[in-house]
C-alpha cells in the first residue's frame, strides 16, 4: 500500500517537468498556467488533438474553394435566425469553423458593426484578413484573432452575439467553452451555434466498419463521435444559457464518390482529429471502404449520399427583462379554485 | 526561413486596433494583457505570459504564448499583482 504510494508519488514527480519543448523551464510559480505540462490537462478528459485540428484547418484554408453548398446552408439558415430578434447585435463575436461562409452571407443580418473572426488556425484567420478586400459592401468592421474556443481570449461582458458556425464539436470541453462564450457576451446577449450530431456520416461509419473488419479482422475509430441531440439541450442549461432552444436539421450530400466525401471533409477541416486514432490507413483498406460505401448506399445513378446532421442551439444570456419561469410553490391560486370558477359547467 | 519571413512580417504589420485589444484579455487568466511596442507582443502579467501579434493578427493560443524572462516576471511579481504571488505559493 505504502510502497504502491510511494511509486506514485514518484511517478508524479517524475513527469511534473513534463515536456516543454518551445518554452524555457521554469521555476514552480508559472506551473498552473502551463498548458503544455502534464499536469494541467491531466485532470480533464481529452478526446481530441486540438493540434492536429489545428493543421487540418491550416490545411483546409488552402484547399476551401469559395463556395460550399452545405456549409452555406447551414451558415444562412443559422444567419436566418438573427432576422428572427428585435434586438439588434452591435458586436459580434464570430468563432472558428466556417466563419468565411458567416461574413459572406450576413447581408447586414443583425445590425452587426463590430465582427470579431476568431479561428485556431492562423492560416485560415490570414486567409480570412487577405480575402476582406473583396467584401468592400460590408458595412461592419472585421477584427481578426486566432484563439482557442478552450480558452477564449474575450473580455467578460463585451460582446452582444457569439455566433459559431460547425466548429465547437472539436472542443474537447464543449460545456466548458460554452460557459466561456457565455460569459464574454452582455447580459441579455445571444448565443447560436450549429454543431454536428451524432448522426452525421453515418454511411461512411458503417463502411469503414464493414472494411476494416473484412481487411484487418479488427476496428479502430476512424470517425470521432459526436454530439447527440438530447445532449445539446443539456449542454445548454449546463452553461447557464436562458431560454434555450435547440433544433436539428439533417442534410444529404451526393457525391460522385466516397473518395470525394473525403476530400470535402478535409476542405471544410473535418476529418478525424482523435487522440486514440490509428494513424496508419492502409490503401486496401480505403478502397475496399469506398467499394462498400459505393455497394450499400450508391444511387443507381452512382452517386453516394452522405448525410448530415446538424444541431443548432440558441440561448441567451440572462437578463431581467427575459421571461421565466416563476419559482416552484409560489402560486397563490388553488387549482380547485380555478375549477371552481371556470369548470363547473363543464 | 519561416522565421525571417514571420520576422519580416513582423516589421510592417505589428499593429491591431486599439478597438480590438479592447476585447482581448488573457486566455488564460481572463486579466487584461498589456501591448509591448519593442517586441509587437501582447503581455499578460498576472502569469508572465507574451502573445505575439503576427502580421496584425493577435495570436491567443496558450501554445503560441511565451513565458517571459524570469527578470521581468519577478519585476512584475514585485510590483503589480499580490494575489497573484500569494496563490501560486
Amino acid at each position: 500500500m505504502a510502497l504502491g504510494l510511494g511509486r506514485a508519488l514518484v511517478r508524479q514527480w517524475a513527469r511534473r517537468p513534463g515536456p516543454q519543448p518551445l518554452l524555457p523551464p521554469r521555476p514552480p510559480p508559472s506551473a498552473p498556467f502551463s498548458t503544455d505540462g502534464d499536469e494541467f490537462q491531466s485532470s480533464r478528459v481529452k478526446i481530441f488533438d486540438r493540434d492536429l485540428k489545428r493543421k487540418q484547418r491550416d490545411r483546409a484554408a488552402w484547399l476551401m474553394g469559395g463556395k460550399d453548398e452545405f456549409v452555406d446552408s447551414v451558415a444562412e439558415n443559422l444567419l436566418d435566425r438573427l432576422e428572427d430578434c428585435r434586438k439588434t447585435f452591435p458586436t459580434a463575436l464570430c468563432l472558428g469553423g466556417s466563419s468565411e461562409a458567416i461574413r459572406r452571407l450576413l447581408r447586414g443580418r443583425g445590425g452587426i458593426e463590430k465582427l470579431i473572426m476568431m479561428d485556431t488556425s492562423f492560416d485560415m484567420v490570414k486567409r480570412l484578413k487577405d480575402s476582406e478586400k473583396n467584401f468592400p459592401n460590408n458595412n461592419f468592421e472585421t477584427f481578426f484573432v486566432v484563439g482557442d474556443e478552450e480558452f477564449l481570449p474575450i473580455k467578460e461582458s463585451s460582446v452582444e452575439l457569439v455566433i459559431s458556425c460547425l466548429g465547437l464539436h472539436w472542443t474537447n470541453d464543449l460545456p466548458g467553452a460554452m460557459i466561456q462564450c457565455r460569459l464574454a457576451l452582455k447580459p441579455d446577449g445571444l448565443f447560436l451555434a450549429a454543431i454536428l450530431g451524432g448522426e452525421t456520416l453515418k454511411e461512411l461509419r458503417i463502411a469503414c466498419t464493414i472494411a476494416q473488419m473484412e481487411r484487418e479482422g479488427g476496428i479502430s475509430p476512424r470517425l470521432s463521435p459526436l454530439a447527440q441531440v438530447r445532449d445539446a439541450g443539456n449542454l445548454l442549461t449546463r452553461a447557464g444559457f436562458t431560454l434555450p432552444g435547440v433544433d436539428v436539421d439533417e442534410y444529404t450530400v451526393r457525391y460522385d464518390s466516397a473518395l470525394e466525401l473525403v476530400e470535402h471533409l478535409r476542405a471544410m477541416g473535418e476529418t478525424n482529429a482523435l487522440l486514440q486514432r490509428s494513424t496508419i490507413l492502409k490503401r486496401d483498406t480505403a478502397l475496399a471502404t469506398a467499394a462498400v460505401y459505393q455497394s450499400m448506399f450508391g444511387a443507381e445513378d452512382g452517386s453516394v449520399p452522405a448525410t448530415f446532421q446538424v444541431i443548432y442551439m440558441t440561448g441567451w444570456r440572462e437578463h431581467p427583462s427575459q421571461q421565466k419561469a416563476r419559482r416552484r410553490g409560489s402560486a397563490t391560486v388553488s387549482f380547485e379554485d380555478i375549477q371552481k370558477h371556470f369548470g363547473s359547467n363543464s | 526561413m519561416v522565421g525571417a519571413s514571420r520576422a519580416l512580417l513582423l516589421k510592417d504589420g505589428g499593429k491591431i486596433s486599439r478597438a480590438l485589444s479592447d476585447f482581448l484579455v488573457c486566455p488564460l487568466s481572463k486579466q487584461p494583457l498589456r501591448r509591448c511596442q519593442d517586441s509587437q507582443s501582447l503581455i499578460s502579467d498576472a502569469i508572465g505570459v507574451s502573445f505575439p501579434i503576427i502580421d496584425g493578427i493577435p495570436c491567443l493560443v496558450p501554445k503560441d504564448g511565451k513565458l517571459l524572462e524570469d527578470q521581468d516576471v519577478s519585476k512584475i511579481e514585485n510590483g503589480a499583482d499580490p494575489s497573484v504571488v500569494h496563490s501560486e505559493r
